[in-house]
């Protein structure tokens, strides 16, 4: 790994990195407000019949338990967005992007091999998306402390969840590194990257809220993110074991292709 | 000039029947070539003659179909890194990190390169690069400009062999006089310097020795005085009284008389023409230097990218 180029692509993201941050953070202290102010009338809702329990549900989240309030946070399109910024937008830009720009010629022209690029960057999209993660568990930390319900969860099992957290999003973060290595334009891979995140995304919530197709939820990556469980006390090893996969495989396949990739001139 | 014959010094970049295909596409075909320490060595083609796949490959940006090339005595497909460590490249029509200051990408690409950059400051000083502008973010600067940090960050760190792809290309002819002047400089240090160029003025102005690719073939590999010795002369000369017979003058050709002037080609050695015409009645005598040009343009006779060449 280079250091020089790991801290300069750090710094080109501080700012950034700061904005997003600190909308994870106050996204994450109001799911606590939120849980506090809506889960009576979300329970009353579903006992009256006038909803089905499924409808307010999203993914493995629900605002009927703390738990479950927290991890629909963490599933929430909101967090999905903040979190994907850097694990999409950072990555399929990382390597595609300074090709199509022109740029990468004058990095690789320095001593650095390629399988030592790629571990750089990836090492930096894992460091941005782990922020921004904590960023979105210390906000709910934060918003858990100001309603008085830090008793409701073990907050203890919080580590586990940032690492299920960092997983998730980290093997997200290497198919977008993958695709990045892969094409010679941004595009190709901001658009694979993109239709991955989102399928999985779709397999998750259809299969939570439509119980015929539950069995869809097993071929998301979402379904294995279970911060609910884990703050139960219920985490499942396979979660993670799926999840540590799901990074390794692309990481691979970007350490075995890239280094033996034509870089033609670009265009 | 040179302390010894550069055909007996080492070869700094060598290829052995180097064949490079994209598909159906042969970019380069069986190339064999040296470059040896202390030259300066061009390497000449219009666009698409595979001048850039050449070089992109001696970094091992590409990987070779077929043959094998070394710089510096190192396997280009094993040992690109440390290739790279001791070479400095100006890609053409570089790109660089807009949203930094010139200074900035200097000192970023340096520390990449981890060497020191014992030369910055005096191809500042040689490139007109004054702090005020280094200080300047990129995005601001003309395409000149960033040539000129294109040549500052290739050089910077004094490499042992400089690969400069289309290298004065929007300098301001000022600019290409001190970059010249900076090539012969770096040749008397005993720098070797590898550059591909479609400028042939440039060309025959600095290089000792040059390439010229044609659809990824070489056609020619001389250095560039032998080119030159071998080109046909224009010459003309005014005679009083009755015109000469030149008919035995070696290497005259294509010989008209106008009046009492004549005009002439002359293939080879000059001396002998000289002698042979020698006489009182000779007035008045032009012989126009060869030209690299003519050369070229000898390889690429009937091709649209002659065009494309400039003197």
């Amino acid at each position: 790994m280079n250091v020089r180029l790991l801290a300069q692509t750090l710094r080109w993201n501080r700012l950034r990195l700061l904005a997003v941050g600190l909308a994870a953070f106050g996204w994450g202290a109001l799911i606590p407000t939120v849980y506090v102010g809506f889960s009576d009338a979300f329970r009353q809702m579903v006992d009256s019949g006038i909803l089905p329990e499924e409808l307010l549900s999203f993914g493995s989240g629900n605002f009927f338990s703390v738990p479950g309030a927290l991890t629909l946070g963490l599933e929430h399109p909101l967090a999905i967005a903040f979190v994907g910024i850097f694990a999409v937008g950072a990555t399929v830009g990382a390597v595609a992007g300074e090709r199509e720009r022109g740029t990468l010629e004058v990095l690789l022209a320095r001593p650095i091999s390629r399988r030592e690029l790629y571990a750089t960057l990836m090492t930096a999209a894992v460091l941005l998306v782990g922020l921004v993660v904590a960023a979105l568990l210390l906000g709910q930390v934060v918003g858990l402390a100001f309603q008085s319900l830090t008793s409701e969860v073990n907050l203890g099992w919080m580590p586990l969840v940032f690492l299920n957290g960092l997983l998730l999003w980290s093997a997200f973060a290497a198919f977008g590194m993958a695709a990045s290595v892969s094409f010679d334009r941004h595009s190709p891979a901001l658009g694979a990257t993109m239709a991955f995140v989102l399928i999985n995304y779709f397999l998750e919530i259809l299969g939570s809220l439509w119980r015929d197709v539950q069995w869809s939820q097993q071929y998301s990556l979402f379904h294995y993110f279970q911060p609910g469980e884990i703050l139960t006390g219920k985490a499942d090893p396979f979660d993670f074991g799926v999840l540590i996969l799901a990074v390794a495989l692309p990481v691979i396949y970007a350490l075995v292709v890239f280094p033996r990739r034509d870089l033609a001139a670009p265009s | 000039m040179h302390a010894e014959p550069m055909g007996t010094r080492e070869a700094v970049i060598a290829t052995r029947s180097l064949t490079k295909h994209y598909g159906n596409v042969h970019a380069l075909v069986d190339l064999t070539l040296d470059v040896r320490a202390g030259e300066i060595f061009g390497f000449l083609g219009p666009n698409g003659a595979g001048k850039s796949t050449m070089i992109r490959t001696l970094l091992g940006f590409l990987h070779p179909t077929s043959g094998s090339a070394t710089v510096l005595g190192l396997d280009v497909t094993t040992d690109s890194v440390e290739i790279r460590a001791r070479t400095g490249y100006l890609p053409g029509g570089i790109a660089l990190y807009d949203s930094l200051s010139g200074s900035d990408v200097l000192s970023y690409l340096n520390d990449l390169q981890g060497r020191e950059a014992v030369r910055r400051d005096e191809l500042c000083e040689r490139l007109q690069m004054s702090p005020a502008v280094l200080r300047r973010r990129v995005r601001d600067y003309s395409r000149g400009m960033r040539q000129k940090i294109g040549v500052i960050q290739a050089l910077q760190h004094d490499p042992e062999l400089a690969i400069l792809d289309e290298p004065t290309e929007g300098l301001d002819p000022l600019m290409q006089q001190a970059f010249y002047t900076l090539m012969d400089d770096l040749r008397a240090a005993g720098r070797t310097i590898f550059l591909s160029s479609h400028i042939l003025s440039e060309v025959e102005r600095i290089c000792d020795q040059v390439a010229i690719i044609r659809s990824g073939h070489l056609m020619a590999l001389q250095h560039v005085d032998e080119l030159l010795a071998r080109r046909k002369r224009k010459i003309s000369l005014r005679w009083r009284g009755s015109a000469p017979d030149l008919s035995e003058v070696p290497g005259l050709a294509d010989v008209v008389s106008k009046g009492d002037r004549i005009e002439a080609t002359l293939l080879g050695e000059v001396a002998g023409f000289v002698r042979a015409i020698a006489s009182p009645n000779l007035e008045d005598l032009t012989i126009e230097p060869a030209r690299l040009e003519e050369a070229f343009m000898e390889y690429y006779a009937g091709d649209d990218a002659s065009e494309e060449m400039r003197g």
